[in-house]
């Protein structure tokens, strides 16, 4: 957890997936690291308002549902289940 | 008393008839206990002729076209708050027709916007109505790439691009200028500086209000069935108030409002809130007025005991409460700010397309944009500033909630469900108004001399641009 005060984001490899984690105002929200539009990864980009931006083309991500809510992507980023044990956050990438 | 108003109207030269045995809005305030500054306390008043307004400007697709070419590419306007956009490679993208920006910051102090387009094959660098971060702007077709300062950084095989000078392949920019925490922009080099094309006056008033110490608390837009000037001429009267909006009237002193204009491109009209219209005269108590008292954000008003004391007026308590409430549930300062500012609706026009409003209770701006390849609709955009509180910690600037053409007002996140109705009533006139004006034997829009001089001062500014005069 002290690398995820709240406002901050952290990018880990979990087997073959890139995951995101976002503290957004103390919530701690899971998504795919790779932007659905070309694939560039996501973690470069800011966080407002509970959204996170592809920094190369401007794809922009609703980090709870996943939704892609600017062109050019039109296709969700997935989203996982995330929870806190004894201080290690905890991503599930199984579907 | 219709006949003693058109008897004064006659003795007095056009434009200077009032509503008759009625105080003036300076003479409502000067009565406040907690004085108002020189900014309210004065009037501009000019009278402008008295013919008809021609409706094609409404109606006919080649008076649109005409704005496009003449209008919207020589003119300032608001593209984004500074807030949009806190934090060097923010952007926000501007788009008015077909033509759209990316609004930048490059540098701590420093704003840029450039034509949104890819200069290899034309591609949007970024889609319409979006904003957020970039490291580049990166054309998502072939991957030209260019720095956030609009520099070039990547021709891909620049080896099959001999011709291409990278030096000279920077993003083309419009001017921008940065005034009260609003960042404009414009298309045209040879356009007066921003100072200049809004007048000294506009400039001092401005300057009092320090709207660059407020954040955008609450944002909304809607697509609304009418020509955007018809939608932006909604706003610019308080004369329509006892007809369109009957639970306002009895808190606000409608059809003795005043109106200014200053220089081509600002208007304005002062309404003073928690009195009651002349239209009610003898209707309504004190009592009445202070109970229906309406402000853009009722919730911050609370549950406050409203019953006023023997000999109280309702304005005074207004203002006494507003002060109170208000400095509370926004952790800020009034105690240097009057009661007229507290209360009343200081509503002015920004050419070509802006409301800005001054006070405390009512603190709007509005934006209306013709939508693309369609004359006959708007997109109407409500914005609510607070100020930054004390502690100084911005909160985050709202993102935008987009209504749909069906949806009322009052179901937008954020906005205030008495302020929403009223914004409803406002906007429902407007697709009868459009169908009307298409419909009519009459050719053109009869004005007041007085109550709608904003109307006439803002088409004969339109007029100017799209006559080419301006």
């Amino acid at each position: 957890m002290a690398d995820l005060p709240r406002g901050a984001k952290k990018h880990a490899k979990i087997d073959d997936t890139w995951v995101l984690v976002c503290n957004v105002n103390d919530r701690l929200l899971a998504v795919s690291g790779v932007c659905s539009h070309q694939a560039k990864p996501l973690w470069n980009g800011r966080v407002r308002g509970g959204k996170i931006t592809c920094p190369v083309h401007g794809a922009r991500f609703d980090l709870e549902t996943g939704e892609a809510l600017d062109l050019p992507a039109t296709k969700p980023i997935a989203t996982y289940a995330v929870r806190v044990a004894d201080d290690w956050v905890e991503v599930c990438v199984e579907s | 008393m219709a006949n003693q108003a058109a008897e004064r109207a006659g003795q007095l030269p056009p434009g200077e008839a009032r509503y008759p045995d009625e105080p003036s809005t300076q003479d409502i305030i000067s009565r406040d206990k907690v004085a108002a500054p020189g900014w309210v306390r004065s009037e501009s008043y000019q009278f402008l002729g008295d013919e008809d307004i021609s409706t094609d400007r409404y109606k006919d697709p080649d008076f649109a076209q005409r704005e496009y070419d003449h209008l919207w590419t020589r003119t300032w306007q608001f593209a984004c708050r500074e807030e949009n956009i806190p934090e060097v490679g923010d952007y926000y993208v501007y788009d008015i027709g077909r033509h759209s920006f990316i609004v930048t910051r490059v540098e701590d102090d420093k704003i840029q916007a450039y034509y949104n387009a890819c200069l290899h094959r034309g591609t949007m660098l970024r889609a319409p109505g979006s904003e957020g971060y970039a490291t580049e702007f990166k054309c998502p077709f072939h991957g030209w790439s260019w720095n956030i300062d609009g520099t070039n950084k990547n021709v891909l095989c620049d080896w099959d691009f001999p011709h291409v000078d990278r030096d000279k392949f920077t993003l083309p920019q419009v001017r921008v200028e940065r005034l009260a925490g609003f960042v404009f922009i414009n298309m045209d080099q040879d356009a007066p500086p921003l100072a200049e094309y809004l007048g000294p006056e506009f400039m001092a008033h401005l300057d009092a209000w320090k709207l660059e110490n407020r954040y955008v608390h609450c944002h909304v837009s809607k697509v609304i069935p009418a020509n955007w000037k018809l939608t932006m001429e909604a706003f610019m009267e308080a004369y329509h108030v006892i007809e369109t909006h009957p639970q306002v009237a009895p808190s606000n002193a409608d059809a003795n409002s005043q109106y200014d204009i200053y220089g081509e491109h600002v208007n304005r009209f002062i309404s003073s809130l928690g009195v009651v219209s002349p239209h009610l005269k003898g209707q309504v108590t004190e009592q009445d007025v202070v109970d229906q008292f309406t402000v853009g954000d009722a919730s911050i008003l609370g549950d406050a005991d409203r019953t006023l004391a023997e000999g109280e007026t309702a304005r005074q308590r207004m203002a006494d409460m507003m002060r109170v409430m208000f400095e509370q549930a926004t952790n800020s300062d009034l105690s240097g700010v009057s009661d007229s500012e507290l209360l009343d609706c200081f509503s002015y026009t920004v050419f070509p397309n802006t409301f800005l409003f001054a006070g405390i209770s009512l603190p709007m701006v509005y934006r209306f944009r013709p939508v693309p390849d369609d004359h006959r609709k708007t997109i109407y955009e409500v914005l609510f500033l607070r100020p930054v509180p004390l502690d100084g910690e911005c909160p985050e600037t709202a993102e935008c909630v987009h209504l749909d053409e069906s949806q009322s007002f009052t179901e937008a996140e954020g906005m205030d469900p008495g302020f929403g109705e009223i914004l409803d009533q406002d906007t429902e006139n407007l697709f009868l108004q459009q169908r009307g004006i298409e419909a009519s034997a009459k050719q053109g829009l009869t004005l007041g001399n007085y109550q709608e001089i904003r109307v006439r001062h803002f088409e004969q500014a339109v007029d100017r641009y799209v006559g080419g005069g301006a």
